[in-house]
């Protein structure tokens, strides 16, 4: 790891003076940045550690949304009864995320800002070409060992799977990313590599995640987030879906539908496919199980990863008919 | 701009003054500075939990955290788990009792983890013992008398 | 229920009832590790440290061009930059079998690259962070050549055939082509890992032409011999001292590059020097598991009778190195057959030279053909503990000798019997519930008795305690607890009495802790060492003349509790302590060696103990002396996403006398969680372009968590075996892996219909 000076600001205001240059890097959980940053892909000339700072901690719980101050740790967040009640999805996909060790260190905001855990994107002492690391470089994963690899919004320029949890189900629930007095759509938060993978967020230097709110909705309070990998626990998704349900009065008719992918996409993907195909018809199963497979409209397998296409749609399936009770 | 700089910490409820430069982690500065070496390294990239140490109370990965980071807060590693009259904590004992390591490198991160899983009220079956006992690795194999020796004093608490 | 503990029964060799051998007591070395109070190798801090940083090729192939340091040299800090330009010469070392070294200068900074990971430079640098921050400065340019990164690649040829492995009996082709019922299929399994939670890496200093080391280790005279034949300095200037070792299953055994990387690091800045490997870097630091593939043909009668195997497997090796994990070692033990025929090649690629990992040769091999048989039992409508019983092996088929002893018909009845294996319907996917498809799955396994002389010291100290003294090691093995339990019982006085000391090779010396020979090989000296301080401090105490029994005209005297006595009880019972007073004596200290008598010059003191050239082989003798198991699987597979957890594990095993049970049953479990991991999750991933791990840390080589792992009973149903050992056990240590894999196999096909032959089991192999 190079070398670098550390600071620690008084308050939002110095935090984000103190980050204006592009070489300088917020220090929050550190989970992230100081694992790139060990692996050589981060290398800050000024860390700026704004865990000290006071206010921006905040859990809210209100009758129209729900606020989580972009400091909260993970499993604050995932603990807080009320969550659990207004959201599940979003308590359950922070209760799945790495360990209770990592969730207690790592932040809501920080969550946002995590990194694909693509090998190549992670060892550039050995790989030189990654477009994300160095734009222009080219992209050495196509072509190798691609099993975890994204199927769903990659291009040419990278295939490298966004990894979080947490931003699924944001994505899912229409969720909006405070930064300072900007508000961008958490769907909009996360950028499709296109031909700039090394642009990842709408986040200027100095920009500082302050909290995220999710509004409250029916579908939110019926929600879940279903996680698929290989090892029990402790390891990232090989495809997860956050779903929400909400039927009508009479029990059988799917009102409003959100259904988000993780583990599959370049991004926290939601799946309007979807639920467009859902919404007005009857809850049963094999509807449900047809109309799943639009979740991986447009998906492009590299060898390896082409399990993922079959996978993705049977999770949606299973998380939607779980929450109808009927799985 | 590496300049080693002076931090204070409070590790096992003693203030340990030590100089060093600010990308040095909790862990490394435990084990090659202040001869704290019960905290284990095991991967120094947060995929093990070998180096579990309580900042505030709370399990955290020493590895992933800067020694800075932590000025101000209360730092508590396996040589500060037992009380003031030298005796071991529960959770030690139980480990023992139960053979929950072979090697023993793990152990201490174990432990660790362990009270603060029984603190947080994350013991209250056998699957969320391993559910919540998943981010400590153990290559020998000791798990079924970890979630073990995590049951017994969980249960004794309740 | 309140856990594992009482959930265990003992079989006839494990009484614990005693309050010495046998008996279940708590690990003596584990105060120490609860408390973080073991001082492991890496954390020794000799005064005027400095820190070593290793850099890797990152290249499978090909020569270094040139090396620029230029930026690492003027880096803040450094002290060193360690290229093949400037390393120190070294010799060749000889092998572990002793066979000479070539005449050529050992390279541990490699100018010709074999493989992707290589060590071609280090830092040294005053701070860990320091040298970090200038081994990634350093940039290497390469002539690269094409690799072959698999042995999969044509170009990689079939290999070499391997004849000291090659196995024939009767005539296997012809009676497999003439029989009723014929499977034949292949089976494989990828490279491995041994992962120790304890990284590799060592501290070395130097005082003069003396050269101290502390490093993890399972075999402290065999690296103590290449570390002085690199360094061209007479053995007993080398000691190593290892008194933990944080897990090394195989891969603690061997002096390693990085080891003379940093002692000579040591050596040109005139410091000590630590070296720790990155848990990167120990992917290709030394190597793994190889990845095996084995084609198994059966013929049988249509009741599932075999009558022929043919057998032919290959496994990786490295392009200029040799290593063999032996395919037909269980596939040639396990079943009656009047026709085998097994081969064996080895086929290099550009890989690290593969090591052994636990239970080399036996694992793959018993995936093989535990699948195999299994395959059949389906063919000919058998039930799957039926047909192994039906092929059991009454005598070692291969070398047509009466077994030692084999409870293998135990285990499984035991083992059957607390599964609930009758319960069992015959019929994949038969045991559903809900989404999950359940399958119960059984399979065998086995390791040999490995033998070799050991060596210990035994004395009884004035104040009656007793110090037991070895360089032999302890990594978890229980090494610690059970010779202060044998020198207890020996000795008649209680464990806690006893102090080991292990793991310095300034103490009696002692062999490689591999094989899962230690545990007996070390019982068996200690034993024997101090039954003869037992003898003197009798004889002291009959004849010496200021004895209490002096009196007492006793031909003998016993001791119990620690207290000396006449046998009959006539006469005082004097504590050790208050004898040794008495008589004067300081201490009494025997040392004792098992080799055979006409075998103790020092050469071949040297030989035993630092080679394995004496390890005498399990049928060398009368009989074919091996431990056995049985494992009994559930699992649980999700019918639409592939996701393999096993639900539940019963296993039946026969490792002969249990000198502890509490610590031998957390080894078999041990062995039976790592047996789970390598089933359903490890995989060393190559990119075929690069013939590089891709997966060279622990999240992406997943081994099993908490999580994975469900409750485990082991039933031992050894009885103790007087040709195994001179205290009767048999192999304990690799013996729980071996079957696991195929026992979960068959279970998923129990459970799916579905026959997977290829590990591990990922979840798109199901979907």
């Amino acid at each position: 790891m190079r070398g670098f000076s550390y600071l620690r600001p008084g308050s939002p205001d110095e935090a984000r003076e103190a980050a204006r240059d592009p070489s300088a890097a917020f220090l929050a959980g550190g989970t992230t940045l100081l694992d790139l940053a060990k692996c050589g892909v981060a290398e800050p000339e000024r860390v700026v550690d704004i865990t000290h700072l006071s206010g921006l901690a905040t859990i809210t719980v209100g009758d129209d949304r729900i606020t989580l101050g972009a400091l909260a740790t993970m499993s604050r967040v995932a603990d807080e009864a009320d969550i659990r009640t207004h959201c599940p999805a979003v308590a359950e996909a922070l209760s799945q995320a790495a360990s209770a060790q990592i969730r207690n260190m790592a932040t809501i905001g920080g969550n946002l800002m995590q990194r694909t855990r693509c090998a190549y994107f992670r060892d550039p002492a050995t790989f030189p070409a990654c477009n994300k690391r160095a734009p222009g470089s080219g992209c050495a994963a196509i072509g190798g060992a691609v099993r975890n690899h994204a199927v769903l919004g990659v291009s040419e320029s990278c295939i490298a799977t966004y990894p979080g949890d947490l931003a699924t189900a944001l994505v899912a629930f229409d969720a909006v990313v405070h930064v300072g007095e900007r508000r961008i759509a958490a769907d909009d938060f996360f950028l499709l590599p296109g031909a700039t993978p090394d642009r990842e967020h709408p986040l200027e230097p100095g920009e500082m995640i302050t909290a995220i709110a999710i509004p409250a909705s029916p579908a939110a309070r019926r929600s879940t987030y279903l996680k698929i990998r290989d090892r029990q626990s402790y390891e990232f998704a090989a495809a997860s879906a956050a779903v929400g349900l909400e039927l009508a009065a009479d029990g059988r008719t799917i009102r409003d539908l959100r259904v988000a992918l993780g583990g599959v996409a370049t991004k926290p993907w939601r799946a309007r496919g979807v639920e467009d195909a859902l919404r007005g018809k009857i809850f049963e199963p094999e509807t449900v199980k047809r109309a799943s497979l639009a979740a991986m409209e447009g998906a492009v397998d590299h060898g390896a990863n082409r399990f993922k296409i079959d996978l993705a749609p049977r999770v949606v399936a299973r998380a939607i008919l779980t929450l109808g009770g009927l799985a | 701009m590496t300049q080693p700089i002076t931090l204070t910490l409070d590790i096992n409820g003693r203030t340990r003054t030590v100089a060093l430069e600010p990308r040095v982690t909790l862990l490394d500065a435990l084990r090659d500075h202040l001869a704290l070496n019960g905290t284990k390294k095991g991967c120094d990239q947060g995929q093990c939990g070998a180096c579990t140490v309580h900042v505030d109370g709370a399990r955290v990965l020493a590895c992933l955290t800067l020694a800075a980071q932590v000025e101000g807060r209360q730092i508590t590693t396996i040589e500060g788990l037992a009380g003031a009259d030298g005796g071991v904590h529960p959770v030690q004992t139980a480990f023992l009792e139960r053979d929950a390591f072979q090697c023993g490198y793990c152990t201490p991160g174990q432990i660790m983890s362990a009270v603060a899983c029984i603190r947080e009220g994350h013991a209250g079956s056998d699957a969320e013992i391993r559910e919540y006992m998943s981010g400590n690795l153990c290559r020998c194999g000791a798990y079924p008398h970890i979630v073990a020796a995590v049951r017994d004093v969980a249960g004794a608490a309740s | 229920m309140t856990g594992t503990d009482t959930k265990t029964k003992h079989g006839d060799a494990s009484d614990g009832s005693s309050n010495s051998l046998g008996a279940r007591l708590s690990r003596f070395d584990g105060p120490d590790k609860i408390r973080g109070a073991a001082r492991y190798a890496l954390e020794n801090h000799p005064a005027n440290l400095a820190h070593a940083v290793i850099v890797q090729s990152t290249i499978a192939a090909g020569t270094v061009r040139a090396i620029d340091v230029a930026a690492a040299q003027v880096a803040p800090g450094v002290l060193l930059v360690l290229t093949p330009d400037n390393a120190l010469h070294l010799d060749s070392a000889s092998n572990w079998l002793g066979a000479p070294p070539p005449d050529a200068p050992y390279l541990p900074l490699a100018r010709t690259v074999t493989f992707n990971g290589q060590h071609v430079a280090a830092v040294v640098a005053e701070t860990l962070e320091q040298a970090i921050e200038a081994a990634s400065l350093i940039r290497i340019t390469y002539d690269a050549t094409d690799a072959i990164p698999d042995f999969d690649d044509p170009r990689a040829g079939e290999g070499q055939p391997m004849d000291p492995m090659k196995i024939d009996w009767g005539d296997a082709e012809t009676a497999f082509a003439a029989a009723p019922v014929r499977i034949e299929e292949t089976y494989r399994t990828p490279r491995e890992y041994n992962v120790p939670l304890e990284p590799h890496g060592l501290v070395a200093q130097w005082d003069g032409d003396a050269l101290t080391i502390w490093e993890p280790s399972q075999w402290i005279d065999g690296m103590a011999r290449t570390y002085a034949e690199w360094f061209a300095i007479p053995f007993d200037k080398v000691r190593i001292v290892s008194p933990y070792v944080g897990g090394g299953f195989g891969s603690k055994a061997l002096a390693c590059a990085h080891g003379a990387i940093a002692i000579m690091a040591a050596k040109m800045v005139g410091r000590p020097v630590k070296l720790a490997v990155t848990r990167p870097q120990s992917f290709t630091a030394f190597g793994g598991r190889p990845a095996t593939r084995q084609t198994i043909a059966l013929g049988a009668t249509r009741e599932g009778k075999l009558l022929s195997i043919v057998h032919r497997g290959d496994n990786e090796t490295s392009v200029d190195g040799f290593a063999v994990e032996p395919l037909g070692a269980v596939t040639a033990l396990m079943y009656a057959t009047a026709n085998l025929s097994s081969r064996q090649n080895i086929v290099p690629v550009n890989t690290v030279l593969p090591g052994p990992l636990r239970a080399p040769g036996e694992n793959p091999s018993a995936f093989g053909i535990e699948s195999a048989i299994d395959e059949l039992a389906y063919a000919v409508g058998a039930d799957p503990l039926a047909i192994r019983l039906l092929n059991y092996a009454e005598e070692d088929p291969h070398a047509r000798k009466p077994w030692s002893t084999r409870q293998l018909r135990e285990a499984f009845a035991v083992g059957a019997e607390r599964f609930g294996w009758s319960r069992r319907t015959p019929a994949p996917r038969s045991m559903r519930e809900g989404n999950q498809l359940i399958g119960w799955g059984v399979a065998a396994g086995t390791y040999p008795v490995r033998r070799t002389a050991g060596e210990a010291l035994v004395r009884i100290l004035a104040d009656g305690t007793v110090e037991v003294a070895s360089s032999s090691i302890d990594m978890g093995t229980g090494t610690y607890t059970i010779l202060a339990q044998t020198a207890a019982d020996a000795l008649g006085v209680a464990p806690d009495r006893v102090r080991v000391k292990l793991g310095d090779s300034s103490l009696p010396r002692a062999p490689v802790a591999g094989g899962s020979q230690l545990a007996n090989l070390m019982t068996g000296a200690v034993h024997k060492a101090a039954l003869a301080a037992r003898d003197e401090l009798i004889g002291l105490a009959i004849n010496h003349p200021s004895s209490p029994f002096r009196d007492v005209q006793a031909n003998t005297l016993v001791i119990a509790d620690g207290r000396i006595a006449a046998p009959r009880g006539n006469g005082p019972a004097v504590p050790i302590a208050e004898l040794m007073r008495k008589i004067g004596r300081e201490q009494i200290e025997v040392l004792r060696d098992t080799l055979p008598e006409a075998s103790r010059s020092d050469e071949d003191r040297y030989k035993n103990f630092t080679t394995v050239a004496t390890m005498r082989s399990p049928t060398d003798g009368d009989y074919s002396l091996h431990s056995w198991c049985a494992h009994f699987v559930e699992v649980r597979v999700d019918a639409d996403f592939g996701t393999v957890r096993v639900s539940r594990v019963v296993s039946g095993i026969d490792s002969g006398r249990v000198y502890n049970p509490k610590l031998a049953e957390s080894q078999w479990q041990g062995g039976i969680i790592m047996g789970i991991g390598q089933a359903l999750l490890e995989e060393g991933i190559v990119d075929r372009r690069h013939a590089r791990v891709v997966n060279n840390n622990l999240a992406d080589y997943l081994i099993a968590t908490n999580a994975d792992i469900p409750d485990i009973e082991v039933i031992s149903v050894g009885i103790p075996d007087p040709h195994a050992s001179a205290l009767g056990g048999k192999a304990v240590g690799e013996l729980g892996i071996v079957g696991v894999a195929p026992a979960i196999a068959n279970a998923v096909y129990h459970a799916t219909g579905r026959r997977i032959r290829e590990l591990p089991i990922t979840l798109d192999k199901l979907m």
